[in-house]
């Protein structure tokens, strides 16, 4: 994991003492709101629906326990004893007073973390795969780069007035985990024929009101080249992207817009200026952010494989949890656990202080001290031997946390919608509630397969409905909720954008027409094996429809 | 573009005085030294002697080209460049692109919307100058002697690099003045 050096730690000193000061004003009076908001907002203070909300950036998904233990003790001390772990691999507090919002960053800075960019017209929070550093199909790890990247958006001068916030993922395996096509900048690690490690650069994919799908706008960049030519595409969305309308700010219109090849020169000019210069990464720089990446030691220990066996065969439950929710290590003795913060009937993303503590417990004993938050709102210990799979299993039980449903229907993706957020226009969490109790039973979850359904409480698309495979995106008509069903969509290698299926369902209908869906794709798959996306690029829409509207296009 | 009376120009040593008027075209402003639109710079180039030339400077909106502007960089002495609003960050962009592309070596001015939470970026992106009209930022300016970070994460205008690091510092701390 990267530790801060004792630059960091003064920067991010420094940091908490500007914010502090700009708090400070603005409680006394000094600042109107207007001129404090893109302040607050690069700090990652929100004012929600009851409160102000803090949404605190866990860089690429990495932590380790101290970290997590702290995240714990904001959450109690400061909150109300929970956290939601975001798609943007973030953890968010609902309820923090802004009087207290300087001593959580300095609390934070204690364990090198922060919440600079997590909002605002900025470089936000540089996403990237969860499994890194441990994934059996790795060829790259991308977390070294995503913190290069890290370091040189933070506070950038030149780009903290964007038209519009701005996000980089990126990944390094031969599958997309990261979403890397629905991000203003996606990058995908690879080699040239020559053996030489670059990137390959998507631009302007983006979801809410206007979902697009990430262009491919240069095959391969040479990992030196990497902030000059990330430079000077932001420079020219900075220049050219569109300020009179907020919703068509982001680079995705610009790009539609003006075309990507008239883009793409502007952009070559740009870097071939800024090729040379001073953003340039020297190989020993990039080997010194790649030593702290360095895959723990993990001693083999080959004799557990037969002993999983016999405790697999013992314990039904335990042999379902191993099933779902762990994925191929690198190392042949260990595994990658996915823990499911998506209990039944539960908030999807949400942890307790008591939870996040145990899991901190658990990644220090058995996991190498490292955790990971995922895009799809779980938590992972990427580094655990095989034979201590059941006794984490048996600690996750006892804590609530042993839900064996990791890429099946009730793993939902969802944002926290009018619950909490000013923007939204339904609930997402009660639809997400209803449909993990609607599908709670394990047997047929199973029946059902992979699958990935994602909720947004409104058009901007934070619980990202445009990529679910079932998308839900909650609208208000009339004064109430009314809940858009799309089908289709794809996050990741065959990044596609969900359909609509037609006119929108009440919030008493949208559980029956998801059984419905569900019902259809059983019914016409070709085997247990063809997943519901396969089946669903086989058959199109027009099945789907017929089993959810009558002839006059009304739900039936 | 109206005189006004309550902005005050803030440079490397401190608050000085502003010794450009702004105008419309050259007809109004006889012998003082002037900042005109680009546009209207533009059509009068051609016409200007050396001398008028060295005293008229070029106010450019947020996102104008400023490309036209090149050749003539060595003998323009001020570049004045706009913030209608503190959240438009055009002006950055062409700040950096005139500054370390360009080398433009004459005063780089911000204009509008300028206040203090901004003025590190502003800095770093090359300007000499800050024409600052709240009041607020005035005050805080008058203290401001060096920048709070010690450090940052990317090149920019007085900064240079650590010998073998991602990190530049800064060289030279602002004085102290009112």
């Amino acid at each position: 994991m990267y530790r801060y050096d004792e630059f960091d730690k003064a920067f991010v000193a420094a940091r908490v003492a500007e914010f502090s000061d700009q708090v400070t004003r603005r409680l006394a009076g000094e600042m109107t709101e207007e001129e404090f908001m893109p302040l607050r907002l690069r700090n990652g203070v929100y004012l929600q629906l009851h409160a102000y909300m803090l949404r605190v950036a866990i860089p690429y998904g990495t932590l380790s326990s101290r970290q997590l233990r702290k995240l714990a003790h904001i959450a109690r001390r400061y909150d109300r004893g929970y956290g939601h772990f975001t798609t943007r691999q973030n953890i968010q507090f609902n309820w923090p007073r802004l009087v207290d919002i300087p001593e959580i960053l300095e609390e934070l800075s204690e364990v090198e973390m922060h919440a600079i960019q997590t909002s605002g017209n900025c470089i936000r929070n540089v996403t990237s795969d969860h499994f890194a550093g441990a994934a059996a199909d790795e060829f790259a790890d991308p977390r070294p780069y995503a913190e290069i990247l890290r370091q040189w958006s933070s506070l950038h001068p030149e780009f903290s007035y964007l038209p519009r916030k701005f996000k980089i993922a990126v990944v390094g395996a031969r599958i997309d985990r990261a979403a890397i096509q629905v991000h203003d900048i996606g990058l995908w690690l690879k080699r040239d024929s020559s053996g030489k490690l670059g990137f390959a650069f998507y631009v302007g994919g983006g979801q809410g009101r206007t979902p697009m799908v990430a262009r491919l706008l240069r095959d391969f960049v040479p990992e030196e080249d990497l902030l000059s030519y990330t430079t000077a595409i932001i420079r020219i969305y900075n220049l050219y992207g569109r300020r009179d309308n907020k919703y068509k700010a982001r680079i995705k219109i610009l790009i539609h817009e003006t075309g990507l090849e008239k883009l793409r020169e502007e952009i070559e000019a740009e870097f071939a200026i800024l090729k040379t210069g001073e953003l340039k990464l020297p190989q020993a720089d990039i080997d010194a952010i790649n030593a702290y990446f360095h895959t723990p030691d993990l001693a083999d220990r080959p004799e557990w494989h037969h002993n999983l066996d016999w405790l697999r065969s013992d314990d039904p439950a335990f042999d379902r949890w191993v099933n779902r929710n762990v994925a191929s290590h690198r190392h042949p003795d260990y595994g990658i656990v996915t823990i499911s913060l998506k209990p039944t009937g539960g908030v999807p993303g949400d942890a307790t202080s008591v939870q996040m503590d145990v899991v901190a417990d658990l990644a220090e004993r058995y996991s190498k001290d490292e955790l990971r938050v995922s895009y799809h709102q779980n938590l992972v210990l990427p580094h655990v031997a095989l034979g201590d799979l059941k006794v984490i299993y048996d600690t996750l039980l006892a804590t609530g946390l042993a839900s064996a449903n990791i890429g099946l229907i009730s793993d939902i993706i969802a944002c926290p919608g009018l619950d909490y957020c000013t923007l939204a226009n339904a609930r997402s969490i009660s639809v997400a509630q209803q449909i993990s109790a609607r599908f709670s039973s394990h047997d047929r979850q199973m029946q059902v397969g992979e699958i990935q359904l994602n909720i947004s409480g409104c058009i901007n698309a934070c619980g990202h409905h445009h990529v679910g495979h079932i998308g839900i995106l909650g609208v208000e008509k009339k004064g109430s909720e009314l809940y858009q069903l799309t089908l289709g969509g794809n996050a990741g290698n065959n990044c596609a954008i969900g359909e609509i299926t037609g006119r929108g369902f009440s919030s008493d209908e949208i559980v029956d027409a998801v059984e419905t869906v569900i019902n259809t794709y059983l019914s016409v798959r070709e085997s247990n094996k063809e997943s519901f996306i396969s089946t669903y690029r086989r058959v199109g829409m027009a099945l789907f429809r017929q089993a959810l509207y009558d002839v006059t296009g009304r739900a039936v | 573009m109206q005189l006004n009376g309550d902005s005050k120009l803030w440079g490397p040593g401190g608050f000085c005085e502003d010794e450009y008027v702004w105008a419309d075209c050259l007809e109004d402003v006889g012998n003082r030294c002037v900042i005109l639109p680009l546009s209207v710079w533009l059509q009068a180039v051609d016409k200007l002697d050396k001398e008028t030339l060295g005293k008229t400077g070029v106010f450019a909106a947020a996102g104008e080209d400023v490309r036209p502007l090149l050749r003539f960089l060595a003998v323009i002495p001020v570049i004045a460049l706009d913030f209608p609003v503190f959240s438009d960050g055009r002006s950055y962009s062409t700040a950096v692109q005139l500054k370390q592309i360009h080398h433009y070596l004459g005063e780089l001015r911000a204009v509008g919307d300028v206040l203090i939470d901004q003025v590190s970026n502003m800095l770093r992106c090359g300007f000499d100058t800050l024409e600052v009209r709240h009041s607020l930022t005035q005050t805080r300016l008058a203290k401001y002697s060096r920048e709070i970070f010690p450090g940052f994460y990317q090149p920019g205008a007085s900064l240079i690099r650590a010998r073998s690091h991602r990190i530049w510092y800064s060289v030279s701390a602002r004085q102290s003045c009112s």
